[in-house]
């Protein structure tokens, strides 16, 4: 009985909720989040809100390479690395602000994507994700090598928060903004190019690569593309990164690292762009907050603690969790929200069908 | 229009195609037939440039030698896209569709390198006309049509670059009788319309019917060529090759 009820409630609020549109749905979340400081939640809270912006645009990075052009990456980390190490270096070396440090961190990570480009792309499917998995425990080597221990530090290099001239609670506000600001322009420009044309280039790529190269499709010059864009906008994410821990440090090239894209963009919803957006909240949320403070509480209370090896456990879980949504949810928790959307639209107008991205495209040019 | 001079390709050091000399001249209706494994696929192939694209798991690129010239053009050294800019449109086998997209996507998808909105559009309209039940399809997902429907629209969205060549791989793939002849039948009503049309056909009979001139491929070489009645004059070749 309890059951069927809530059956009941929970279409009753699907009807009303996915009768929001998209844009406005975007626009209550973007709000929402805008409006998370003014509630005086502490800093450790704030704190965790803005790494998941920055995982947001890591993982929105990948979703592009992945979900939309079909090159699977199991080294994203680098990017992230080599975003991060160059900042912090050239902070180190040459004494440059930030505002400065950023876009050429993304200038060197998508210099670094092309070199890597080259070699991945001559390889196809499990093959390129064992070559992109390989490329940042190189990195990672390169870093811990004792002869570079002068450039790379002993513990990593340290830099300035972004706004280290603020006391800290405003300073932990002005992240949050920051990143979200950086979060929303990067994830614009990114789903832009995804419904752009050259993005449904990319999801013909994913389709079959034989047939795009029958239409005439540069598929190299393509894939390269969609290599270069998501190095940028991962190693926009690892500047970020650096920054908010104050320390450019070796561990980001584990492999550990790469697959937080991965966990992040299944729960969202893979080849959305927007899926790993929501995705990076309930990861971090999940990850910081409940498994990282209301258990440990709970266990408190019945005088346990937690093992440190449970860090190791979380990746445990995170991978259960992505293997039972890939079997069970395989399009995602965003996605889920935008199929019953077109389930509705289509109940509405049964000829139009087809990928939304696709109808948004030809509107924009049938005229 | 096209001239192939001793094409010889290996895969991993198997030999696909040994020496392959054929010529396709303007307005013509080129068939090849030949049993599985003779390297129909793999001629189409070089001649469309996506052979020497890597596939997973092989060692090497498949390795090709001898010239393919193009309207007098070197092309066998150019790029798959190189190759359809110069106007040879490769409709592969198996139709490969592209399954996440609707029919009409998937035509446009076709029109990728060209710049005429005008002439686009009339081609839309002429592949409509040449398969009307695509135009019932418009809005539906390509992985829900018919084999047979996916072909037309496989044809349909090679017509789409405005071929100057059509190449053909093996269109009557798991189609029943009945839909091979109308689907060979729409190959004809296309070449009537002034595109050259090279074939590549296990369907001995439907090719011959068709086209104006014939391969036949066995071992990676070309065994006979010639007419429909030239080679159904010769007894022995009517037995061996085309068993008819």
């Amino acid at each position: 009985m309890v059951l069927s009820y809530l059956r009941r409630a929970h279409s009753s609020f699907a009807a009303h909720v996915f009768d929001i549109p998209p844009r406005l749905m975007v626009f209550l979340f973007l709000l929402i989040l805008l409006a998370v400081p003014i509630t005086g939640i502490s800093d450790y809270y704030m704190g965790i809100l803005t790494s998941a912006n920055v995982l947001a645009i890591f993982a929105v990075s990948w979703d592009l390479l992945v979900g939309r052009t079909g090159q699977i990456s199991l080294g994203h980390s680098l990017f992230l690395g080599i975003g991060g190490y160059s900042s912090a270096l050239i902070f180190k070396y040459y004494g440059l602000p930030i505002w400065i440090t950023i876009p050429l961190a993304m200038l060197i990570g998508s210099l670094f994507s092309v070199l890597i480009g080259f070699p991945c792309l001559r390889v196809k499917g499990p093959y390129l994700a064992l070559v992109t998995m390989a490329f940042p425990l190189i990195l990672y080597r390169i870093v811990k090598w004792a002869p570079l221990t002068p450039i790379f530090g002993r513990v990593g290099i340290i830099v300035p928060s972004f706004f280290h001239f603020l006391p800290i609670r405003q300073q932990v506000i002005a992240e949050f903004y920051f990143t979200l600001i950086l979060l929303f322009a990067s994830s614009v420009i990114i789903y832009k190019i995804a419904n752009s044309k050259t993005g449904i280039v990319f999801m013909s790529i994913l389709d079959d690569e034989v047939a795009s190269q029958a239409c005439g499709i540069n598929v190299t010059k393509h894939k390269l593309m969609a290599f270069v864009i998501s190095g940028m906008f991962a190693s926009l994410a690892g500047c970020l990164f650096v920054h908010l821990l104050r320390l450019a440090e070796s561990s980001v090239f584990l492999l550990t690292v790469s697959f937080i894209p991965v966990i992040i963009t299944f729960l969202g919803g893979i080849g959305t762009i927007y899926g790993p957006i929501v995705g990076a909240y309930i990861y971090s949320i999940l990850d910081k907050y409940v498994l990282g403070q209301m258990l440990p509480n709970l266990l408190e209370q019945w005088q346990m603690t937690l093992p440190t090896e449970f860090e190791y456990a979380k990746l445990l879980i995170f991978t259960s969790i992505v293997v039972i949504l890939v079997i069970k949810w395989p399009r995602g928790i965003a996605r889920y929200t935008t199929d019953r959307l077109e389930d509705l639209e289509e109940a509405r107008d049964l000829d139009e069908r087809g990928p939304r991205i696709w109808k948004r495209y030809k509107q924009k040019n049938r005229n | 229009m096209l001239e192939v001079k001793d094409l010889v390709v290996h895969y991993d050091g198997a030999m696909a195609l040994n020496g392959i000399n054929l010529n396709v001249e303007d307005g013509e209706f080129i068939g090849i037939v030949g049993p599985n494994g003779s390297g129909k696929t793999t001629l189409l192939r070089s001649i469309s440039g996506v052979l020497t694209e890597v596939e997973p798991g092989k060692k090497e690129r498949p390795s090709l030698s001898g010239t393919i010239i193009f309207d007098g053009r070197r092309i066998d050294k150019l790029k798959a896209w190189q190759v359809t800019k110069a106007g040879i449109i490769h409709c592969p086998e198996r139709r490969r569709p592209f399954s996440e997209m609707t029919t009409l996507e998937n035509l446009e998808m076709g029109a990728y390198l060209r710049k005429d909105k005008d002439g686009v559009k009339k081609d839309l309209e002429r592949v409509y006309e040449l398969f009307p039940i695509l135009k019932d399809r418009t809005n539906q997902m390509s992985q829900t049509l018919s084999g047979g429907e996916q072909q037309m629209l496989a044809i349909g969205r090679a017509l789409m670059a405005k071929p100057k060549l059509l190449l053909i791989d093996e269109p009557s793939l798991g189609l029943a009788p009945i839909l091979k002849e109308s689907v060979l039948e729409c190959i004809r009503d296309i070449w009537l319309s002034g595109v050259t049309i090279l074939l590549v056909e296990q369907d001995v009979a439907i090719t011959l019917a068709s086209a104006q001139r014939i391969y036949v491929l066995a071992h990676g070489k070309i065994a006979v060529q010639g007419t429909k009645e030239e080679l159904m004059k010769n007894r022995d070749v009517r037995e061996i090759y085309l068993g008819l």
